[in-house]
């Protein structure tokens, strides 16, 4: 149960920074969430014991253990987060070094949702956002 | 009948499109249509049949944008196809309706099974099966795209729109028919329809001046009578009657109208006169046509009508009404076809040198306008094929004799509104206009013009409020609805039954601690701290349910992770502390309270229930038997799922290069050295050698207790950060083996692949792991190909993270 609650609470702080307009913040929080989804995961074996799963010596079969299943995926969830984390914060390095700016916008869209203004929106659009093209606020069919 | 039409066309296309470049691209989309033709009128299965009816559309469609330079063919093109395609989507669901309902996909028996139904379900069925056939078939709401497709080569308006394509809506009204007709509001309904119809194209058709469009607009209006045959009882016989004299009189018809437009550059019937001299061999054909469809003695088109009218007997009064004027229209039609240019000369028009076109042209229609009289003659010939065709639509009759003195009144009735009509068509003509232009606004055809210009501004008001740009709004969509969606099923609650230890207890305080740090202070480095907490205490958290392996491996982990992410902040730590933002965002708080609140909902409503013990039982029992490890979950990662293993380390590898890459470029960023201490400069050595050690421990003890692959590269990178922290990271990557990380990271990825090959050589599955024993004479040595495989884990983890961080930290000493 409590670690049930301590999940959600992961998760819910995860979201709540992801959903900030800082680069950084957004990344830590998706990270965030993933743990709180690890923690999920491994919920799911029930905790109904606290036996590692190893076949002691001399038996061949698993007596009662923890569930195996659960903690195998969460072996390589966790390693894979952690591959993402490297990737998305040489990517944070890279666009705050490029743009000098950690709003998590596109150029040239005045942000709506929170309904507050930046405190530094450089006006002019970094030229090296290239892959993604800007915004077209006319919009149109393709 | 469809062979003999198309036979014909394809004969006409040959002349008509001479020396045309894309005459063969003509003669394919032919060919598909008449396919699909074959195929939906032969199926027995409703999936086939609308497989077939669907090619019909699409092969339509193409064919009539032939003419693709013009524009008005591409909008006459796509309109076909949205009204038809849209008309196959309404088909589709009430096929699907009824052969659910049924519980059969066999036409036949699907027919023979509607009566007993039950009837409001089944209705609904039959219902979207008859705007399917309307649309194709053209009836009243769905008439207009049938004239606008006739910018469609002549051959090509000929054969779909004469003969084939819009009478299969026809066809398959008719073999429902069978099974629909105890169905209240069937005949009515078919009735009504193709009364409305049949009137209505003929009005139109009276407003035109093309003579395509007029053919056209009493191609539709010939469509809505064979509905309201259809619709009656026991006129199975006249629908097929009218079918074929349809097809023999209007395709040669429209063949004439090509030769006429081929010949002198335009079909307004206008500026048309006299062609008779010019063009003897096709005015003949039109002779012969407009005799069968005006229904004059001695043509098919009488039988037909004979046929119909003793059909038409129990029909409701207001039908036989609708077709008294279609009647007196066809005539009408016919004449103004045929003798209008062909014989009366209107007098101001300036004919643009006419000429005879080649004998492929002439052929086609002058025989099946002859074969329309000829079967006229002698009807008997045409009576056996007849008879099949209405047995197969459930009917049965017979082809009753011509009685051609019963008749002769009410065809000379007829005949004098249709001369009267044929007399005053410019007047009627003018008239119609004018209405047309005050009843045009309420149209159909306008209602398609708004919904289809109204797409791309719906597109254009919706694209930017969806794709916006803002990434917080995104993501705050998508968690919106996950939301929704994580709330939605829950069951039951039920609280877990586990005992919570003590342990478990401080593990969950720290872990919380981490998560509320990280949001409540808003300094960046508390963010990573608390972020990094939350990984320690999840270590801890394992350690305490009896997850070793994952303990160690998320220590690990999270011991590189706060190295990585220091090393960040201290990149972006000359700049500033991030963005300035309200201390607390109402909204964002209340979604993420929301969404984390779903989650433990979602758990309680799953985890309640007992899990499921099989999988975790058959890895228990097989782990030590099949795979030689205690160690289960190294066993499952290892062995049971290594070639999932196999991608994840190609996953790491290869994100952790792309990482690497990013940070390759220069900065122009001002840095200092951080971890420039002398004790760490001492202890650097031995700490290296122990990490190392440690590590390929981790990895030989990994198959029987905690530890592996996994968490051996993790240490080991760990190593290597440790050097390039301490002394530069130049030479930690020099001190890696194969004295490059990304070497090193590659290796292992082709070591863990290679491990699985020697299965195949002994024809097991890839990556089924072989053991054997090396008999050391002290000891037994069991070694295996997994360990390779685990190797293959540990070198490529190592040296995709090791270059990671040698590439970050280069950059702080650049």
């Amino acid at each position: 149960m409590i670690v049930l609650v301590t999940a959600g609470l992961v998760v819910a702080a995860g979201l709540y920074l992801a959903l900030s307009r800082d680069v950084l913040r957004c990344i830590l929080g998706l990270l965030l969430m993933g743990s709180g989804v690890n923690l999920v995961l491994l919920a799911t074996g029930r905790f109904h014991s606290a036996q590692p799963p190893i076949v002691a010596p001399g038996a061949t079969v698993l007596d009662t253990a923890a569930a195996s299943v659960p903690q195998a995926l969460v072996l390589t969830a966790i390693v894979i987060g952690l591959a993402l984390a490297c990737f998305s914060l040489a990517l944070v390095v890279r666009v705050v070094g490029e743009s000098g700016d950690d709003v998590a916008t596109m150029p040239g869209v005045e942000p709506s949702v929170e309904g507050h203004k930046p405190a530094i929106l450089e006006p002019e659009v970094p030229e090296s956002q290239g892959d993604f093209p800007p915004h077209e606020a006319a919009g149109g069919p393709r | 009948m469809v062979g003999a039409v198309g036979t014909a066309v394809f004969v006409y296309a040959a002349g008509y499109l001479e020396g045309h470049p894309r005459r063969g691209s003509l003669y394919g989309l032919l060919v598909l249509f008449l396919v699909g033709m074959v195929v939906t009128v032969l199926a027995d299965d409703v999936v086939l049949l609308f497989l077939g009816w669907e090619l019909t559309s699409i092969a339509s469609c193409a064919l009539v944008a032939f003419e693709r330079e013009e524009a008005s063919s591409r909008a006459a093109a796509r309109q076909a196809l949205l009204v038809t395609g849209l008309g196959g989507l309404v088909l589709l669901v009430g096929l699907m309706w009824l052969a659910q309902l049924a519980g059969t996909h066999q036409l036949s028996a699907l027919i023979d099974a509607l009566p007993r139904l039950p009837a409001g379900p089944a209705g609904v069925g039959l219902a979207l099966v008859v705007v399917g056939a309307f649309t194709k078939s053209a009836q009243v709401p769905f008439h207009f795209w049938l004239p606008n497709a006739m910018t469609a080569p002549t051959p090509v308006s000929a054969l779909l729109h004469s003969a084939t394509l819009v009478k299969l809506g026809v066809f398959l009204l008719a073999r429902f028919d069978v099974g629909a007709s105890s169905f209240v509001g069937w005949s009515p309904t078919l009735q009504i329809v193709g009364s409305v119809t049949a009137a209505w194209g003929m009005v139109l058709a009276l407003r035109e001046r093309d003579l395509k469009r007029i053919l056209a607009w009493s191609t539709v209006a010939t469509l809505g009578t064979l509905v309201v045959l259809v619709g009656l009882q026991g006129s199975q016989i006249a629908t097929a009657a009218l079918l074929l004299a349809h097809a023999l009189y209007k395709a040669p018809l429209f063949f004439v109208a090509g030769n006429v437009d081929h010949a002198c550059g335009t079909r307004v019937i206008d500026r048309l006169g006299n062609l008779r001299h010019k063009m003897p061999w096709t005015a003949a054909a039109a002779a012969l046509a407009a005799l069968s469809m005006a229904g004059l003695p001695f043509s098919f088109g009488q039988v037909a009508k004979e046929v119909m009218r003793t059909a038409k007997d129990d029909s409701m009064l207001w039908v036989q009404v609708a077709q008294a004027v279609f009647g007196a229209v066809a005539i009408a039609v016919a004449a103004v076809a045929s003798v209008r240019f062909f014989w009366r000369h209107p007098g101001e028009n300036i004919t643009p040198p006419a000429h005879e076109g080649g004998v492929l042209t002439v052929v086609p229609p002058l025989l099946l306008g002859a074969g329309g009289l000829a079967l006229g003659l002698f009807p008997e010939v045409a009576a056996p094929w007849l008879e099949d065709a209405a047995r197969a639509m459930g009917g049965v009759g017979r082809l009753p004799a011509p009685d051609r003195g019963a008749t002769l009144g009410t065809l000379v009735v007829t005949l004098g509104v249709g001369a009267c009509v044929y007399k005053y068509w410019d007047p009627l003509h003018f008239f119609l206009e004018r209405l047309a232009a005050r009843v045009g606004p309420i149209g159909m055809a306008r209602l398609y013009e708004r919904v289809v210009g109204a797409v791309p501004r719906l597109g254009t008001a919706l694209v930017p409020r969806f794709q916006h740009g803002h990434l917080p709004g995104y993501l705050a969509l998508t968690a919106l609805v996950a939301t929704a969606a994580l709330w939605l099923p829950s069951g039951p609650w039920t609280w877990p039954q586990h005992a919570t230890s003590p342990g478990m207890l401080a593990a969950c305080l720290l872990i919380a601690a981490g998560a509320v740090l990280a949001v409540v202070l808003r300094r960046r480095v508390v963010l990573v701290l608390g972020v990094g907490l939350v990984g320690y205490g999840t270590a801890v958290l394992c350690l305490f349910v009896g997850a070793p392996d994952l303990a160690l491996t998320q220590l690990a982990v999270e011991t590189i992770f706060v190295v990585v992410a220091v090393a960040v902040l201290i990149r972006l730590g000359a700049r500033k502390e991030g963005l300035a933002e309200p201390r607390i965002r109402w909204g964002a708080a209340a979604l993420a309270l929301a969404f984390g609140g779903g989650v433990v909902a979602l758990m309680l409503a799953t985890t309640g229930a007992p899990a499921d013990p099989a999988l975790d039982a058959y890895f228990g029992a097989q782990s030590l038997p099949a795979a030689h490890g205690r160690n289960v979950v190294n066993v499952i990662l290892v062995d049971f799922r290594a070639f999932d293993t196999l991608g994840e380390v190609a996953v790491v590898v290869l994100s952790c290069l792309a990482g690497r890459a990013l940070l390759s470029v220069p900065q122009p960023m001002k840095t200092k050295e951080v971890f420039d201490n002398p004790v760490l400069q001492v202890v650097l050595r031995p700490l290296c050698v122990v990490l190392l050690v440690a590590a390929g421990w981790l990895w030989l003890r990994g198959h029987h207790a905690p530890g592996g692959g996994f968490v051996g590269g993790l240490v080991a990178a760990g190593a290597t950060a440790f050097i390039a922290l301490a002394q530069s990271p130049a030479l930690a990557i020099r001190r890696l083996p194969l004295r490059s990380a990304r070497r090193l990271g590659a290796a292992g990825v082709l070591l863990a692949g290679f491990s699985g090959l020697p299965a195949l050589v002994v024809g097991q599955p890839y990556l089924t792991h072989l053991w054997t024993s090396l008999n050391l004479g002290f000891t037994e040595l069991a070694v295996s190909t997994v360990m390779l495989f685990d190797a293959g884990v540990l070198l490529g983890v190592w040296g995709a993270l090791a270059g990671y961080v040698a590439g970050l930290l280069s950059q702080e000493a650049a």
